[in-house]
């Protein structure tokens, strides 16, 4: 067991940290909320280029598609440095690591490099209106065309559509096959013809949930496919073998930096307030009941952290996930909801005030985090589901 | 940055494992709940034998000089099992032997421990059971070169097995320099020193100790007069991540009899196991005792490391209480009505976490230093970074 970092992984995040101090301009910072192509202006990709001669993008990924065939727990000090300051750069994004598994030569040529440099962004085309935790029930079509395929259908929940450059999406396309043998993963570009973005306002967006909030997007999309035709080669892994293509990719976006921060910053953010804040006098530091919660949350946060620890060992190791990947998916978002509730508790009414109040705390950040937190233990498997998996991959439990 | 265990930590567990199932049964455990003694001397004979007394004393005497990590993984199988073994007590006061005692208290006892034919225990808590420096009275009178001990401690493991015993006492009030407490070593067959049996939950071998006019020599005295509480500290420190690993280990084994009852047990037609209800029990279970095994390693793991680590232990103590003790309840519902039945074994298991949650330290008293450490200290906080340093 070795619970620390060498000197040489203390190092890269100091020297991320130094960078960091000196190129996350407010200009950078405004561009990204700006929302126009997501947030990814002239100044993020100046940044990104900076960040790539570093060598910090894609360090775990194999050098001969860009990346720098580094260790795990490096590309791990590097995404959680960069998500530390909000700025979403250093891994490869959704959908890489499925790629890397079981697409073509050719299609990891042309997508990893480009994801590594920020260049080609995936949406997430997998949940539709009929199917959500039950995903095998999805019924958007692709129907074989020569060498092509034409899809038919909608997906929700697409988040990232709206500036993606392409989408990672799950389509039947055997119907009369058992229902998780007839589905296919494609890799389709988002400017066929044929595709429709249409935005989806989320309960953040009036008034805009402030920087750094819990699940704090304004907008998400519901995209609709009418006789999209796209060539056979867009298709990744074998037809007709797209579950097990993408329970891949989503077991390793469950695990990481990302996961983590979401459901443990609050911790932080409550602590270092109360310990310079007050309210006319009064100090919800000195109070036993709130001095009681805190110690319990920031307890709770530190099995939050061992759990990414955990599963970045074993990623490191090439070993397998029977089950360490949902229990971090289960008690990191719930841990979230946790804190983000106590915290309400220990402000009072001012947790209630939203971005655009006057006499709001950290720009009405903890209120819109109470309309944010619980989102994470819903989507990419709500956490119900979570401990089915646990209870059966990994305690050998049998289906009901 | 890896923190599940070596091939080297793995084998060892599964050789204590191996071990520990062939010569510890539940008959056993029974039969050592109403034994005098409390434990089988031949079994502490073998365990000196395995070396494990001596893990992690030094070479120079008769130990191994491994890292606690190993003695925490020794115990964890211990708790599995449930050994009734005074193991915990003596590897607490011995390691604090160890770190602070003379060289003479050195040699007259760690060879002796590591052969098995010295048993220790260590006495803090009183009346007022917290263990804070306001809490100890028990008073320890300058007399000649010695001291005269009056006053009671409470809930003192094994003493009636032990033939030494750490004891903290009050030398002075406390004051700017320091909190005015002793720590002595003391023989638990001496004038003037009288123990009571409690009876526990757990069925184990706890006492109250109460001195009359017991008098010490200047060799007892283990540390420096009136400086003693940064040692019984670090001494309570070892010894609640210890605790822990026993906590782990027994609740992990009781998580492991409720999935073999759960798949089946059959009910309405099928193995409850198969009932969404029970596999989230049952994942929540795990969740818990994962928590607690990896917040106790890293605790001992800073330990070894020579960082501080009082709040990493408190962090494990005060998140064991809870899920520990919710795991063997939760294994308890799983098995309805039999769980409740004495001649059932479960109840072994379940009877001991709960009284160890109680034991060096409750969740409030950790929490509240976990609380200090965070809140009480100027500068900023972050996870996985160390706190701001105090002073």
């Amino acid at each position: 067991m070795d619970f620390g970092y060498t000197s040489d992984q203390q190092d890269l995040r100091q020297q991320i940290q130094a960078f960091m101090d000196e190129n996350v301009t407010q200009g950078l910072l405004d561009e990204m909320e700006g929302g126009e192509e997501g947030g990814r202006g002239p100044q993020y990709r100046e940044l990104v280029k900076k960040v790539a001669d570093k060598g910090w993008i894609g360090i775990s990924w194999p050098k001969e598609y860009g990346g720098q065939s580094g260790s795990r727990i490096d590309q791990y000090i590097v995404e959680e440095e960069f998500m530390r300051r909000g700025i979403a750069v250093g891994g490869a994004g959704s959908g890489a690591p499925a790629i890397l598994a079981a697409g073509t030569e050719e299609q990891k040529e042309f997508f990893i490099p480009g994801m590594i440099r920020g260049e080609i962004i995936f949406a997430l085309g997998f949940t539709e209106p009929q199917a959500g935790a039950d995903l095998a029930g999805l019924q958007c079509r692709a129907v074989r065309d020569g060498d092509d395929f034409v899809i038919n259908g909608q997906k929700m929940y697409t988040s990232a559509a709206h500036y993606a450059s392409h989408i990672y999406m799950m389509c039947r396309t055997d119907p009369d096959a058992p229902r998780h043998r007839g589905i296919s993963i494609f890799l389709v570009p988002m400017d066929t013809p044929g595709i429709t973005v249409r935005p989806l306002w989320t309960i953040q967006s009036d008034p805009p949930a402030p920087p750094g909030t819990t699940y704090g997007m304004v907008r998400t999309n519901e995209t609709f496919f009418e006789n999209v035709r796209i060539p056979a080669s867009s298709m990744l892994g074998e037809e007709n073998g797209g579950w097990y293509v993408g329970a891949m990719g989503l077991n390793l976006d469950r695990v990481g930096a990302s996961r983590y921060l979401i459901s443990v910053r609050r911790d932080e953010d409550i602590v270092n307030w109360v310990k310079e804040n007050d309210f006319n006098g009064y100090s919800p530091a000195d109070n036993p009941a709130v001095r009681d919660k805190l110690a319990e949350m920031w307890t709770e946060a530190q099995v939050c952290r061992l759990m990414t620890m955990r599963s970045m060992s074993l990623v490191n190791r090439d070993g397998n996930f029977t089950y360490e990947g949902s229990a971090e998916k289960v008690w990191a978002p719930e841990h979230g909801v946790k804190t983000t509730e106590a915290i309400s508790q220990m402000l009072g009414p001012y947790a209630q005030l939203l971005s655009n109040s006057e006499e709001n705390i950290e720009d009405g950040l903890f209120a819109h985090n109470l309309m944010g937190s619980f989102q994470s233990g819903i989507n990419h498997g709500s956490v119900q589901i979570m401990r089915d998996q646990m209870a059966r991959r990994g305690l050998g439990m049998p289906r009901g | 940055m890896d923190i599940l265990p070596t091939e080297e930590e793995q084998m060892l567990k599964n050789v204590a494992r191996e071990f520990l199932e062939a010569e510890v049964s539940t008959a056993l455990v029974r039969e050592m709940e109403l034994d005098g003694l409390g434990y089988p001397p031949a079994l502490w004979k073998q365990m000196a034998d395995l070396g494990w007394l001596g893990m992690s004393l030094p070479e120079q005497y008769g130990g191994q000089g491994l890292p606690l990590v190993y003695l925490g993984l020794i115990i964890e199988e211990i708790g599995r099992v449930m050994a009734p073994v005074p193991l915990h007590s003596t590897m607490v006061a011995a390691l604090t032997i160890d770190s602070d005692g003379t060289d003479q208290q050195k040699q007259d006892i760690l060879p002796a421990v590591a052969d098995g034919k010295m048993v220790l225990t260590w006495a803090v808590h009183e009346r007022d059971a917290r263990l804070i420096p306001e809490a100890m009275n028990l008073e320890a009178k300058a007399d000649g070169d010695g001291w005269i001990l009056n006053g009671t401690k409470m809930f003192v493991d094994n003493f009636v097995v032990a033939q030494r015993c750490l004891v903290a006492c009050r030398t002075s009030p406390a004051s700017d320099a320091n909190q005015g407490i002793s720590l002595f070593l003391v023989d638990p067959n001496g004038t003037g020193v009288n123990q009571t049996a409690l009876v526990t939950l757990a069925k184990d071998k706890q006492s109250r100790v109460d001195f009359k006019d017991h008098r010490i020599e200047s060799a007892a005295l283990v540390g420096e007069i009136d400086q003693g509480w940064p040692i019984i500290e670090a001494m309570l420190d070892r010894g609640t991540a210890l605790l822990c690993c026993q906590m782990v280990g027994a609740a992990r084994k009781d998580s492991e009899m409720a999935i073999e009852y759960a798949k089946n047990r059959v009910a309405f037609g099928r193995p409850i196991g198969s009932f969404q209800s029970v596999q989230h029990m049952l994942a929540d279970m795990l969740l818990h005792v994962d928590g607690g095994e990896m917040l106790t390693f890293e605790a001992l793991w800073k330990m070894d490391q020579g960082l501080p680590a009082s709040v990493e232990v408190s962090q494990a103590k005060a998140f064991c209480n809870e899920k520990c003790e919710s795991v063997v309840r939760t294994s308890q519902v799983i098995h309805g009505g039999i769980g409740f039945m004495m001649e059932f074994d479960l109840h072994l298991w379940f009877r001991r976490v709960t009284a160890w949650t109680m034991r060096m330290g409750t969740t409030y008293d950790h929490r509240a230093k976990i609380a200090s450490a965070l809140l009480d200290v100027p500068g900023k906080v972050r996870l996985g970074m160390p706190l701001p340093a105090a002073g």
